[in-house]
């Protein structure tokens, strides 16, 4: 059965239990996107799971969309038996990000929230795990939000070395150390 | 009598441990209660930096994530860019992909056998393997110019194509490698001290390895024929023949005996790549980096690395820059929630044995 | 008087005689320069022929390797360990992120000047540094224990208070003990 036939039965078996709000099929890239609502969408990860073999959960991918003022989370399954790959794709209120505590599904889910919650600042409800994961004494906002400037709080704590402050010519520099001359062809490089 | 319980920190500074990263054991006696992973000692942001690099200088960040191995790194994030955008790679730079791929696994598995040795007291394995890695990192070094940090496979192709003589030297290497495989044997795998040491310890039952997703020679230790590259194969994987090896004892023997296989496969898989490689480009050339731009999408490519499946998320937005680039290590899923079951019940000498069994590998879990 | 000072003349000479020819090397691989160390200490390279080989504990060891970035967390451990080893003790900066922060000079969570913080006798550039930079990085090292000017507990100690303070800004919780120099 080709893999188009495979999509349009694991799609209609969706649909039978759920109401989706979107689902587009890409085919030719090998999987099947399904958008679903966040309270659905715990259930929906079980169903693929259990009833229909994907099993294997590859990635999940977090993306702030600023401008939509949302925060995607993108479920990636995979099915060993099939060779199929289903994203699941929920999006959250970035003001104010909730979800559910999912890791019961998936056990690595359990560090993929912790990372979430430190990084997004996403509360998953019911969340049994330690309050810090990579960052120690942490104090700004989470830093991953793509209003967080790295640039100006790294200016800002830490010292950096004079000379890095600009992009500067290093060839001049090293004329003016070395005496070296420079040849004709390279001088149409030059900065100036 | 119950004897009292202590709390043991295994790390960051200890010499048996993978990487810097921490465990904190609750020991009676030798015997381990309860461990905590306690990791984030190597957090540098890469993401947050890709935020402001270009697609180009993104590429650069990429291979750092895990230091081992990092050619896996560049061949996934490369070939995300190139599923997004579209991009169609000449065939002998697949072709080059899969070697320079194969070798960094060769590579990664020789500083594995050190360490799996080492941390039972085998150091002479050590000397023997990391000085034959050397002839590897010499073949990269030709190639690309750099011993660790390659950044070779970009995003269309590779970057430069073989030198005069390199292929030859390719195979010489993978001659010298094959005829000492027996000299690692007699030292390490028909060692008592070693079979003693691993067979029965550090046992994952099948079923868990399942549920956590546990990847690579985890899972194919425990019987189940899992590979990125025959089950959704990337580059030329498909053209190419080799075994996928399993054991099903699920202990640390079984894995190292996994990895021994492997070692030999991929020495195989060179062999055929150098001989099928076709004459031609290698590179599909990219705009102006400044102005390159990628359409809207997002994509997941997946790489076997000698540790287990790695997979790169990719999202662009349409600019210059990547929106998000996320890593999903093979560590990722086990050292934290899998490591701190399976200790449970370990002796503590044992820890350091258990976490290079597994492939911890701490930079790709904080990235 | 001018006695005493020459047989400490001579004590001094053979003294660094045996520091500079038993750097031994803790293992504590900060970063992923650590990477480039089992090459330099094995076959190959075989550091072990300059006196250069690892400890497992900071007691034991002389050297403290600084192998590339260093993150905040990981700061808080470097200075606990620096504090614990025994003088003589040195440090080296390896790669270009110790230096100048290198590809991680936006990052929010590296630092980016490692003397700054604790006192390094030598840098070792490049990203990684090869194990041919590594050994003549030691060489240099060897060459300042010669000519005496190694002193970095010395300098640690008379600029305590502006070192501390530079740790203190980058690690808001401070807990662990204050040591008794």
């Amino acid at each position: 059965m080709d893999k188009g036939k495979r999509f349009d039965t694991i799609r209609a078996r969706i649909k039978e239990n759920f109401v989706l709000s979107q689902d587009k099929i890409y085919a030719d890239k090998n999987r099947l996107d399904i958008s679903v609502s966040k309270q659905r969408t715990p259930a929906i990860l079980f169903f693929c799971k259990e009833q229909l073999g994907f099993i294997h959960l590859m990635h999940v991918g977090i993306v702030d969309w600023i401008e939509d003022g949302t925060l995607e989370l993108v479920f990636m399954l995979w099915s060993p038996t099939e060779k199929l790959r289903v994203y699941i794709r929920t999006r959250l209120n970035r003001e104010n990000p909730v979800m559910e505590n999912m890791d019961m599904i998936w056990p690595q889910l359990n560090t993929y929230e912790r990372e979430f919650k430190e990084m997004y600042g996403i509360d998953f409800k019911g969340l049994i795990a330690a309050e810090e994961f990579l960052l120690e004494d942490w104090d700004g906002p989470p830093p991953m939000l793509r209003d967080f400037d790295t640039e100006a709080y790294a200016q800002e704590v830490f010292h950096t070395r004079p000379g890095r402050e600009d992009a500067q010519d290093v060839r001049e520099a090293i004329i003016k150390r070395s005496q070296e001359e420079i040849p004709d062809f390279a001088k149409k490089y030059s900065r100036q | 009598m119950r004897e009292k319980a202590t709390t043991l920190y295994l790390g960051p500074q200890h010499p048996g441990i993978t990487g810097n990263m921490m465990v904190r054991l609750k020991v009676e006696g030798d015997t381990i209660v309860k461990a905590t992973t306690e990791v984030g000692y190597l957090h540098r942001a890469f993401e947050k930096l890709a935020e402001k690099r270009n697609w180009l200088q993104t590429f650069t960040l990429m291979c750092r994530f895990c230091v081992p191995e990092p050619d896996p790194m560049e061949e996934s994030y490369s070939r995300a860019v190139e599923a997004i955008e579209g991009r169609i790679v000449p065939e002998r730079a697949k072709y080059i992909r899969v070697m320079m791929l194969e070798l960094a696994r060769i590579g990664s598995l020789l500083l594995w056998h050190a360490g799996q040795a080492g941390s039972t007291g085998l150091y002479t394995v050590g000397q023997w393997t990391v000085g034959d890695r050397n002839y590897i990192l010499d073949l990269f070094e030709e190639l690309t110019g750099a011993r660790i940090y390659h950044m070779y496979i970009w995003p269309g192709g590779v970057r430069r194509d073989f030198p005069e003589g390199f292929a030859d030297k390719v195979l010489k290497t993978m001659d010298y490698l094959e005829g000492r495989l027996k000299d690692y044997d007699n030292l390490m795998f028909e060692n008592s001290i070693f079979q003693k040491r691993t067979q029965g310890v550090g046992y994952v039952s099948p079923k868990q390895i399942i549920e956590r997703g546990v990847v690579g020679p985890v899972l194919r230790g425990a019987g189940i024929r899992s590979d990125i590259r025959i089950d959704d194969p990337y580059e030329v994987y498909d053209k190419l023949d080799f075994k996928i090896p399993t054991e099903t004892s699920s202990d640390i023997w079984g894995r190292a005996l996994v990895r021994r296989e492997e070692l030999r496969q991929s020495i195989r898989i060179i062999r055929q790549v150098i001989e099928k490689m076709p004459e031609g480009a290698i590179y599909n050339k990219v705009p102006n980096p400044q102005k390159w731009t990628i359409p809207p999408g997002d994509a997941l490519a997946r790489t076997e690395s000698s540790r287990g499946e790695i997979g790169f998320y990719v999202v662009s937005d349409g600019s210059n820059k990547p929106r998000r680039v996320h890593l999903r290590g093979a560590a990722y899923v086990h050292a934290m929630t899998l490591l701190e079951d399976v200790l449970v019940g370990q002796n503590i000498s044992d820890v350091s044995t258990i976490m290079n069994s597994l492939g911890t590998c701490a930079p790709e879990i904080e990235r | 008087m001018q006695n005493d000072s020459r047989s400490q003349k001579i004590v001094d000479i053979i003294q660094a005689y045996a520091r500079r020819h038993s750097l031994w090397i803790l293992a504590y691989g900060t970063g992923c320069g650590a990477i480039e160390i089992p090459s330099t200490m094995t076959s190959r390279y075989d550091a072990e022929r300059l006196g250069v080989r690892g400890a497992a504990t900071p007691r034991q060891a002389d050297v403290l390797l600084i192998t590339g970035y260093l993150t905040v967390k990981t700061l808080k451990r470097v200075i606990r360990v620096y504090e614990q080893m025994q003088s003589p003790k040195y440090v080296i900066g390896f790669g270009s992120c110790a230096i100048n922060g290198g590809m991680y000079w936006d990052s929010y969570n590296t630092i980016k000047m490692l003397d700054q913080y604790i006192p390094v006798d030598v840098y070792i550039s490049g990203c990684m540094p090869r194990p041919e930079a590594v050994l003549s990085g030691f060489g240099k090292l060897q060459d300042l224990i010669k000519a005496g000017v190694a002193d970095g507990p010395k300098r640690y100690e008379e600029n305590f208070d502006w070192y501390r303070a530079n740790q203190k800004k980058i690690i808001k919780n401070w807990n662990f003990a204050d040591y008794n120099w």
